[in-house]
Parts: C-alpha cells; sequence; structure tokens
C-alpha cells in the first residue's frame, strides 16, 4: 500500500509506457445483470492517459464500452474510476504510472460505494444529495443580504486561506469510493459532503453554522469517520477532506461541550467613503514596433495559404 | 421511461464493512499508512473485545477456589495459552497506543496541519503533519512493548508462585 511515494508515482508518469499495454475493463450488463471482466489491447504513446486508452477502445475496438468524462483535464471530475485498486480521475493518470514493461496490464473498474448503471459509469444521485443535504451554500439570518446582493461580504485573505483548500472540491466522487466506512454505510454523509460542511461553517461569511452542525451531529454524520485518510490520499485536488472531517468533529465536540462560538462573521461591506480612482487609459494608435496604425493593419487583407 | 426504469437494474458495488475493515489492498492508496492503522485498530479491537468475553468467563471461576487453582495450572502448562496471551498483549498494546493518535487527532484536531494552498507535488496537509510522525511512534512503541510482553509471558516472568 505504501509501497511506492507520491514522488516515484509522478516520477513514472515522465517515462515512456510500454508499447504495448492490456487495459481489464469491469464491464457490467444491467438488462442481464452479467459482470465480467474483458481485456482490450491498445497500442500507448507518451503522455497517453487511462481516459485516452479507453476512448481509444470506444473508437476503434470496442463500441459497447460505457463511461463518463467531459473535459479530459482534471476539472469536471466525470471521469473517475478505479485504477489497479486506486479511485484515480482517468484523464490524470498516465499509463506510464500504472503500467511497466514487466506488468502491462491495467485494471479499470468503476469506482467503488457507487451503484453502478453499466460498465465504468456509476449512479452519483445519493452522492449529490448527501451534498445538498449539508445545504452548500452561504446561509445569513437575513436572506436578502445574499438574495439581492448589493454588495460583496468582507473577507480578508487569512480567512480565504482557511477555506481555500476545501473550496476547490469538484465533486469527482473518489474519496467517497476510497474511504472504508463509506464501504459498509449507505447512509455515511462521506468525505465530501462533510469537508464541504466544514468548509462553509468555516466560512466567515455564512451564519447557518448551527443548522449545519445539528445535520452532521449524528451517527451518520462526522462521528463514523475513523481517519483512515484515504480520502486526502486519493483527491486529485489536495483538498484533503481527512483533516476538514477532524476540524469539523472538534467543531462538533467543542461545541456539544459549550466551548466553541463561532470566532468571525463578517457584514456587508458598507457604501465607499471616496469614489474609487480613475484611471485614463489611452490605447496606443500607432504600432510602437512597426509605426503602422493597428486599425488599417487590421483592414488589410490577409493572403492564408489553407492548403498546408 | 417507467419501464426503461423498472428494466434498468443498479449493480451494488459496495465491499462492505468486514471487507473495508481487513483487506489492506482494498484499495491500494500510495502514501497512506493511516489506513494500514485503520485496520490493525479495527482488527485489534476485534481481539480484544473476544478476551473480553473470555476474560469474563474465566474470572467466573473465582468462586471455587479449587477449580480455580486447577485451571491456573492448565494455563500455566499450556503454550496456546501463551500464545493468546502473547497476541492479546500485543493488540492491547497497538491499540491503546494508537487510541491516544486517535483521540488527539479527532476529538482535538491536534497533529494534522494547517489549510495551505495546493503546491507540487500535491500532498495533503495531513498526510504530513504530525500525526503521521505519530504514526511511526505509535508502530515503534508497539513492537517494543510487543517484544517486552513476549519476554515477560514466555519465560514465565509474570507467572504466580501457586
Amino acid at each position: 500500500m505504501v509501497a511506492r511515494s507520491k514522488f516515484q508515482e509522478l516520477l513514472a508518469a515522465t517515462r515512456q509506457p510500454p508499447k504495448e499495454v492490456t487495459i481489464r475493463v469491469k464491464r457490467y450488463d444491467p438488462e442481464t445483470g452479467k459482470v465480467w471482466y474483458q481485456d482490450y489491447k491498445v497500442k500507448t504513446f507518451r503522455g497517453m492517459t487511462i481516459l485516452d486508452a479507453l476512448l481509444q477502445i470506444k473508437e476503434k475496438i470496442d463500441h459497447t464500452i460505457v463511461m463518463r468524462y467531459s473535459c479530459r483535464m482534471g476539472v469536471c471530475g466525470s471521469c473517475g474510476v478505479v485504477v489497479n485498486k486506486k479511485p484515480s480521475l482517468a484523464c490524470q493518470t498516465q499509463i506510464a504510472a500504472v503500467a511497466s514493461e514487466d506488468k502491462p496490464i491495467v485494471v479499470v473498474e468503476p469506482l467503488y460505494n457507487f451503484p453502478i448503471i453499466r460498465d465504468l459509469v456509476a449512479d452519483f444521485g445519493d452522492f449529490f444529495n448527501k451534498h445538498r443535504a449539508i445545504k452548500p451554500y452561504i446561509i445569513r439570518k437575513d436572506p436578502d443580504e445574499v438574495e439581492k446582493g448589493e454588495r460583496e461580504f468582507i473577507m480578508d485573505p487569512h480567512d480565504l486561506h482557511e477555506i481555500y483548500e476545501y473550496s476547490l472540491c469538484i465533486m469527482c466522487g473518489l474519496c467517497y469510493s476510497a474511504c472504508p466506512v463509506s464501504a459498509g454505510d449507505p447512509l455515511y454523509l462521506g468525505p465530501q459532503a462533510l469537508a464541504q460542511a466544514y468548509r462553509f461553517i468555516a466560512d466567515v461569511r455564512d451564519e447557518g453554522y448551527e443548522e449545519r452542525i445539528k445535520i452532521v451531529d449524528t451517527e451518520h454524520g462526522c462521528h463514523r469517520c475513523h481517519f483512515a485518510a484515504t480520502c486526502s490520499a486519493v483527491c486529485p485536488k489536495m483538498v484533503d477532506p481527512a483533516s476538514a472531517i477532524q476540524r469539523l468533529r472538534k467543531i462538533v465536540f467543542m461545541k456539544t461541550l459549550g466551548f466553541w462560538k463561532k470566532k468571525k462573521i463578517t457584514q456587508i461591506a458598507g457604501p465607499l467613503k471616496e469614489p474609487l480612482r480613475q484611471i485614463e487609459a489611452k490605447y496606443a494608435v500607432e504600432n510602437i514596433l512597426e509605426g503602422v496604425d493597428p486599425e488599417e493593419q487590421a483592414k488589410r487583407e490577409e493572403k492564408i495559404d489553407l492548403e498546408l | 421511461m417507467s419501464t426503461r426504469k423498472s428494466k434498468v437494474k443498479l449493480l451494488k458495488n459496495m465491499p462492505g464493512v468486514v471487507r473495508a475493515s481487513i483487506d489492506p489492498f482494498l484499495v491500494r492508496a500510495t502514501n497512506n499508512p493511516e489506513r494500514i492503522m485503520f485496520i490493525l485498530h479495527r482488527v485489534t479491537g476485534v481481539i480484544i473485545v473476544l478476551y473480553l468475553f473470555l476474560h469474563i468467563y474465566v474470572t467466573s471461576n473465582t468462586i471455587d477456589s479449587a477449580r480455580w487453582n486447577s485451571l491456573m495450572e492448565q494455563f500455566g502448562a499450556s503454550i496456546v495459552n501463551k500464545i493468546g496471551e502473547f497476541i492479546v498483549a500485543g493488540a492491547v498494546i497497538f491499540h491503546g497506543l494508537n487510541g491516544i493518535r486517535l483521540l488527539l487527532v479527532e476529538f482535538f484536531g491536534v497533529g494534522i496541519g494547517k489549510p495551505e494552498h495546493p503546491k507540487p507535488p500535491y500532498i495533503a496537509p495531513s498526510l504530513r503533519a504530525a500525526q503521521r510522525k505519530a504514526i511511526y511512534i505509535v508502530a515503534v512503541l508497539s513492537v517494543v512493548g510487543w517484544i517486552i510482553a513476549g519476554i515477560l509471558i514466555f519465560t514465565g516472568y509474570l507467572e504466580l508462585p501457586l
């Protein structure tokens, strides 16, 4: 489990992958209920990711394979799969990092702890419902402050720094898939929702912490966590849900004992004391380098040879 | 839509609490000794609970002193009992030490680092903080304690004169 460090993993990703790898995909047919592993041989190239390999399989070998993806660059969080028993984003996992000449087999499975719709596509319905359950938005005693939104809430960089890490979550579900508690308790809110609960409780703009603490202070809430920290180890965005849950639990524990009170709640920024400084901007009329008027330059016809 | 819904069956893909508690290879995440500690904590916890029942049963014999003495004689002679005692000693030492670490981390938020802006190589702060060092300390102390317990148990140092 700790055989390879993160540095070794990153280093391996820069190497040339084996010329041909076998992608072993766990497949599921919902109509017949059949589950099986299918092997596909894929020719690789340097920098090839698991998603590239899956798309190549879908395009050239087997059109029936189903996966979910969108942005291909680790932003959308749609392509979460389990690669060699590690929940990873398919678009962020290099073939070279998970396969070698000695072992050119990569096992790709759908995310654990999620119901599977077909092949590699997991049903995120419950996962999103749990995220919704913790009220992931700014709550104010006066809702007009948010809804009308005439001015911004004051938040200094230190306050932002406290929650910035946790606000990077892309809801890919990898932490939920890796969690040993989610593996046995389908009602457990999960690392993602709990980390977001902490992110909003710790937010200086938020006043809904009491409601949120009531939601997480249950047997399926933050107390269910056992700090296996696999959520933080697999998170592709360094969100660190493990520490968020411990901080949340500390807040709940201290609040139950009567020692916790939210230190700071900011207000809406007041009107400006003096108007913003006006700066007169001038466009450069002349092209400084060539001495040509850019507007005239734009009017000129350019001959572009399209037949390369 | 309703007919389609009735046809589609979702595959339950949950390994279950037992497998998640005993299988260290269920999820092969790198840089995660916390999970090994979690598994060991669960396994040692089960060992301690089983021992507790056995202990209650054995101590229930103290009412009859003759029976108690014969039981203790049997206990001293049997190597199986000594091995069992050795396992329980290891479990108690590890579970206790790791329990202190978990109490500090889970209830007081000690040793989980501070929030920071992500930067390469993107290792979460809680995996680099003091609790990670505490893991190594717990592991070393547990092994040392277990060795000492083994010496005391197998050399007969702990046996009471009857």
